[in-house]
Order: structure tokens, then C-alpha cells, then sequence
């Protein structure tokens, strides 16, 4: 047995190799091609790959061994202020990955030795009084360089080989607008796309493209102010309609169409009740906030779009920047998580094929039609206390972080939120003098569903049908990215501070390991040196994870909130 | 429906008229400072994704509700912020608005069931 398994191992190392040595002939140059090839033993983009599978191909790692899975080595940022909550990612063996204050680290994939680190001077007075900051989910690679956003409203170039920079734009007046970066960027065939935060803030939020070489903007497209939505916010209040796409979206090379998700509108809650076509803080549908964009890669123009929640009133955003493509039957498909907790799935140009809950509890709608992706029996608030809590809590019934779809299985592994809110809405005034403000329109608390306990659950799902073949249940939701792999496997880093590893057909856990700190960012694999590796960012802290411990108290209690680690585990046998 | 630009211009000119204020300050001339804030609604505006129901519960923040803290460390807190749990608020707020924020959390009394 033990020497089947070396035979095994040493197979799979030789073919690691050569893929090693093929990538190695290629490591001066990252292009769309070659994130497009998905070498497994790379993660060349936030998402794994342009269709967002967050899945490895490696099977070193698999249902029989991980049981062997052990720590190889851990980096410690410092200053993780709100924890980490990055996606790592690893070209040639090289792992790079951002923390807090959108700090850089270069390191050895396979020994953890810290090759270079960039630290930017960041506006601190302005970080000071942001309250969505200052983390930082992640970085882009291409060309040699490294991109990461800023909180204070710029894209930075670094050099791949040495963490120095190669241009630094300012894209916001951050100063001003008090909005940022906090999520990763997508590399795209010479540039550098980016979205800003925007559905909290009176502002218009912008999706911005640069040059990947001189770092010169490219395009812009505003997510409130395109010509051809302004008719859908009465009074002009596109002005000031928020919106923005602060997650890295996927990219479809057949049509050389980039797929991003926006924010929601400002104020996150109306007032105008049944009578928002007309009347309240936004009157109208409020395009393109809450939507899925189709922009053509070159120009940023819009090709096509599918309003999840028209006139969004419950902050369920369409950020989520997962867009699983895959093809069945002839067809192609984007399986899209909106953070209301439902899953639309589109054909390749967002005209809506089926939509589905991941949740069970839910009532801001009491339905979403399949066949059409109209909102059925919609809740608009009117002033005042709500008498029935709001499903799902404003932290959604998905978190912004990514399932994995296995296309070894066809499932899609995604976790779900049960939670609600106790919910006053609030007419509120828009901020912006002397700088932009928080516009939240409410006040709230964060309560169980009726009858019920807040939990979470891992689902295996048929990403078409949402047909569910098994589930797991978390006492907590958790609230990082889930990976699956070619060896039979699916990884679920939880807020407790344990990374548990699940038999992908059956859902049964094969293996856990405690961090000790909550999870709430991304988990890849890649291969150095023809061995392969599992790395997770921990570290809590942040708009959704600072909840935790009043909410459910134990081990939160006392969990830091300016701490992380990035932990990677391989076989130790 | 216009834009609330006059809610909008008060406000700006109350933080205006906070900035040559303190400029006095400095040169030891105190000057009387006046609020135009909507204290009641600023915790929906701004305050209450942290510091639940108004102020009322715990939440991201803690309760202000009965808070035994002190005033002098309420109006710290809300000029200077602490890192990573909250936010500076004393480029946007002057004396008066805080001491209306204070008077406000001293005011805060449970809901009606």
C-alpha cells in the first residue's frame, strides 16, 4: 500500500515537474493565455481561474491521505488590523498575497521565506475615518508586476521579482469621497481592472481599467451615472446613488466580455414603501447598482446587464465578483450568488436561465421567478420600525467570498447564512460636507431567524437546478472562500478558526486543523518544487466578523480582531 | 423631491464655520460654536452599523446605552476614533455636534416593547 503511494506520489511529482519546468519557461510573462491555460500548479488570479471555479486540479492532496495534512509553514503580516482577508496567489512557486493597509508579501511557496514585502504610505488621516478599512482582499498579477488597490483610492504596480513600484495612480478623490479599494484586481489582456466601494457612501462608484504597463487610466464605467440609466433615479440622485463593484469580477475570452457585480444603492434602506418608482430617497430602479454589468474589455461599454434587485432596498448587493461559467449541454451558463442568499443563473450575455435560494430563510422578497428573475411579492419599508425581523441580516445570506464549483463532481460547493435583523427605517440626509459620510437609512440588530437559530451551512449543489446533494451545518456561519480539488476534496475554513476538509461526493469530513483565528478570506493549492500545498489566510475582524462576538460570544469573545497569519499546509508523510 | 442641498448646506456650513473656529483657537480667542445636527437621525446615517438599535445594544460597537464612560472619553473616542473599531469623526463633527451626540447617548432609554 505505502508503496503504491510513493509510486503515486512520484508519478504525479514528475508530471508536477514538467508542468513546473513548462511554467518556469513562461515566468517572465503573464498574459491572459496563460491565466487562461490554468496551470494547476499556479493561482494566477483571485478567483483560480477567469471562470471563477475556485478549484485546484491537483490530486496529490486527496480523500486518502489529507488525513496526513499538516502545517508546513505560516507568515505573520503584523499589523492586521480587522484580520486578513486576502486570496493568496502563486505564480511559479512564488506566493504572493496582501494583508491589512494593503501590505505586499512575496514569498517562497514552498519554504515560506519572505522574498520581498512593500509597504505603502498610505493617507493615515484619511484611514482614520473610514470605517470600511482598512483591509485589503487581494492582488492581481500580470506582466511581471503585481497591482494591488489602496484605500485611499489608488492602483500600484509592483515588480514581480523585486516588490518595487512600477507606477502608482490615483483613480479617487479618496480624501473627499472617503471611499477606496479594498478588493482585488482582474488582469485582462494589458490592463488593470478595479472597482471602488460606493453602495454605502452618497458618491457614484466607479469600475476603472489602467494600462498594465504605464498605468494610465484606460476606461471608466460609473455604476450610477451611465447616460442611460440616469432616467431611472428621480430627482438626479444618481449624483449621489452610490453603487460601485468592490469585488474582482471573471472575464468570458469567447466574447472578450468582463463580468462585474455592483453595489447597492445609497441610502442601503428607503422609506418610500410601495411607492418607490416615485417617491422616497432614490425613486426609480436605480441602474446599475445591484446588477451583473457585461463591459466590453477594451472599451468598459456596456454590452449587456440583469438588475438582480431592481430599486434595492435591503442592501443584498450584486458585488459577490463570482461568475461560474461553465457549459452544459451546448449551453453556455454564469451561475452568479447575488447576497441575498439567491443564485441566478444567466446565459453567457445575462439573460436569466434560473434562479434559486441557497438559503432558508428569507422574506425581503417571497420569491424570485426562475424564468424570468422578477422580484415576486417585494418588501418596501415605509419609516418606522418593521414589525417582522428582515431575512436575510444585512451581512447577507452569501458572504462576499466564493464558493468552488468541481468539474469533476458538477457540484458547486457554497455556504449559506441563516440570520435576520431586527430593522428601523430611519429618512436620513446625505453627508457630503466636509467629506463623504455613511448613508445607512436605519438602525438594526442583528437577530435569529423566526423560530429558529442563526447558522450557517456548506451546500453541495447542481449549480443549474440548485438541486442539493448533501449539506453540512456550521454553529456559526462561516465566512470565508471554500475550495475544491481534483482529489476528491473540498476545504471549508470556518470563523471558529477550523479549516475542515470534506469528501467531496459524500460531504463526510475527512480532516480539520485549528488555526486559531477566524477565517474570513481566501483558501488556494498550488505545487513548488512538485509538491503540492493549501494556503489560508486567518484573521478576524471587519464589517461582518465584528458581529460575531456580541452575537455568539465564546471563543469570539477573545478572538483578536488585529491579527492574522497565512497558514499553508502540504503531506507530511 | 429636490436633493436635501439645504439639510446638505447646513450642515457643510456648520462644519465650515467649525474650521475658522478653531483657527481662532489657536491664536487664543475662543469662539462660540453652534450645531445644526440631526443627532436623531445621525446613528441611522452613520453610527448605527456599529452601535446597534441606536446605541441601545451591543453591536460591531459597544452599547452606549448607561455607558459609565466619561464625557471627556466619549468626545475622544468620537474626534479621535481608535484603529480598526472605529472611525475619527473630529474633521466632520465640531464641539457642538459632539456635545449634542453626548447629550443624545445620555438620553438613550430602551425600546418600547
Amino acid at each position: 500500500m505505502k508503496q503504491k503511494q510513493r509510486k503515486a506520489a512520484l508519478s504525479l511529482a514528475v508530471a508536477m515537474g514538467a508542468a513546473l519546468t513548462a511554467s518556469g519557461a513562461m515566468a517572465q510573462t503573464i498574459d491572459t493565455k496563460r491565466i487562461e491555460a490554468n496551470n494547476p500548479n499556479d493561482w494566477l488570479t483571485y478567483h483560480g481561474s477567469y471562470n471563477s471555479y475556485h478549484y485546484s486540479g491537483l490530486t496529490q492532496i486527496n480523500t486518502k491521505n489529507v488525513k496526513n495534512l499538516s502545517v508546513a509553514w505560516i507568515h505573520i503580516p503584523g499589523h492586521s488590523t480587522r484580520g486578513l482577508q486576502s486570496m493568496p496567489l502563486v505564480a511559479d512557486g512564488i506566493l504572493y498575497y496582501t494583508g491589512s493597509y494593503s501590505r505586499v508579501f512575496a514569498i517562497d511557496g514552498a519554504t515560506g521565506g519572505v522574498m520581498w514585502s512593500y509597504f505603502p504610505e498610505l493617507d493615515d488621516a484619511l484611514v482614520s475615518r473610514q470605517t470600511h478599512s482598512p483591509y485589503n482582499r487581494g492582488a492581481a498579477l500580470g506582466e511581471g508586476k503585481v497591482f494591488v488597490g489602496t484605500v485611499d483610492g489608488r492602483l500600484i504596480a509592483l515588480d514581480m521579482k523585486t516588490g518595487k513600484p512600477a507606477w502608482d495612480t490615483k483613480l479617487i478623490d479618496s480624501q473627499k469621497l472617503t471611499v477606496g479599494f479594498t478588493g482585488a484586481p482582474l488582469y485582462v489582456n494589458g490592463e488593470v481592472v478595479i472597482g471602488s466601494q460606493g453602495g454605502e457612501w452618497p458618491v457614484q462608484g466607479k469600475i476603472y481599467a489602467v494600462d498594465a504597463a504605464t498605468g494610465k487610466k484606460k476606461w471608466e464605467f460609473n455604476t450610477t451615472g451611465d447616460d442611460s440609466a440616469k432616467s431611472t433615479w428621480g430627482n438626479d440622485t444618481w449624483r449621489i446613488g452610490g453603487g460601485g463593484g468592490w469585488m474582482p469580477g471573471g472575464y468570458d475570452a469567447k466574447t472578450n466580455t468582463i463580468w462585474w457585480g455592483t453595489s447597492n444603492p445609497d441610502p442601503l434602506y428607503d422609506w418610500a414603501g410601495a411607492n418607490w418608482k416615485t417617491d422616497g430617497a432614490r425613486p426609480g430602479d436605480n441602474r446599475y447598482t445591484t446588477s451583473v454589468l457585461g463591459l466590453d474589455a477594451e472599451t468598459g461599454k456596456l454590452k449587456f446587464y440583469h438588475q438582480e434587485l431592481p430599486h434595492d432596498t435591503w442592501d443584498f448587493d450584486s458585488a459577490p465578483g463570482e461568475f461560474v461559467m461553465l457549459q452544459r449541454g451546448g449551453q453556455d451558463y454564469v451561475v452568479h450568488p447575488n447576497k441575498s442568499g439567491f443564485i441566478f443563473v444567466y446565459d453567457d450575455s445575462a439573460h436569466v436561465k434560473n434562479v434559486w435560494p441557497i438559503v432558508h430563510n428569507y422574506n425581503f422578497v417571497k420569491n424570485i421567478d426562475p424564468k424570468t428573475g422578477e422580484l415576486i411579492g417585494r418588501r418596501d419599508f415605509t419609516a418606522g420600525k418593521q414589525g417582522e425581523v428582515l431575512c436575510p441580516h444585512i451581512s447577507g445570506g452569501v458572504s462576499w467570498n466564493s464558493g468552488s464549483y468541481n468539474p469533476k463532481t458538477g457540484l458547486y460547493y457554497k455556504l449559506g447564512q441563516e440570520w435576520c435583523m431586527k430593522l428601523e427605517v430611519v429618512k436620513t440626509t446625505p453627508v457630503t460636507e466636509p467629506q463623504v459620510q455613511l448613508n445607512i437609512g436605519a438602525n438594526f440588530q442583528i437577530a435569529p431567524p423566526p423560530g429558529g437559530t442563526i447558522y450557517g451551512h456548506l451546500d453541495a449543489r447542481d449549480p443549474i437546478t440548485g438541486n442539493k446533494k448533501w449539506e453540512v451545518k456550521f454553529p456559526e456561519p462561516p465566512m470565508a472562500s471554500v475550495m475544491s480539488t481534483a482529489g476528491d476534496l473540498v476545504f471549508v475554513p470556518d470563523s471558529r478558526g477550523i479549516v475542515h476538509a470534506f469528501d467531496a461526493t459524500s460531504g463526510k469530513e475527512l480532516w480539520t486543523h485549528n488555526d486559531g483565528l477566524g477565517h474570513q478570506g481566501g483558501i488556494i493549492s498550488y505545487a513548488a518544487g512538485g509538491k503540492q500545498y493549501v494556503a489560508v489566510t486567518s484573521g478576524f475582524g471587519g464589517m461582518v466578523s465584528d458581529d460575531f462576538a456580541p452575537a455568539f460570544g465564546g471563543v469570539y469573545k477573545s478572538m483578536p480582531r488585529d491579527d492574522g497569519a497565512l497558514v499553508v499546509y502540504s503531506l507530511s508523510k | 423631491m429636490m436633493f436635501r442641498y439645504l439639510s446638505l448646506a447646513t450642515v457643510a456650513l456648520s462644519i465650515a464655520s467649525v474650521l475658522p473656529a478653531m483657527a481662532q483657537q489657536v491664536a487664543g480667542t475662543p469662539a462660540a460654536e453652534t450645531s445644526h445636527l440631526d443627532v436623531d437621525q445621525l446613528f441611522a446615517t452613520t453610527c448605527g452599523w456599529c452601535h446597534s438599535d441606536g446605541g441601545r445594544v451591543a453591536g460591531k460597537g459597544p452599547q452606549l446605552m448607561n455607558t459609565k464612560r466619561s464625557d471627556d472619553f466619549i468626545r475622544n473616542r468620537i474626534k479621535h476614533g481608535k484603529e480598526g473599531a472605529m472611525p475619527a469623526f473630529g474633521s466632520t463633527f465640531n464641539d457642538a455636534d459632539i456635545d449634542k451626540i453626548i447629550h443624545y447617548i445620555r438620553s438613550l432609554k430602551p425600546d418600547q416593547p
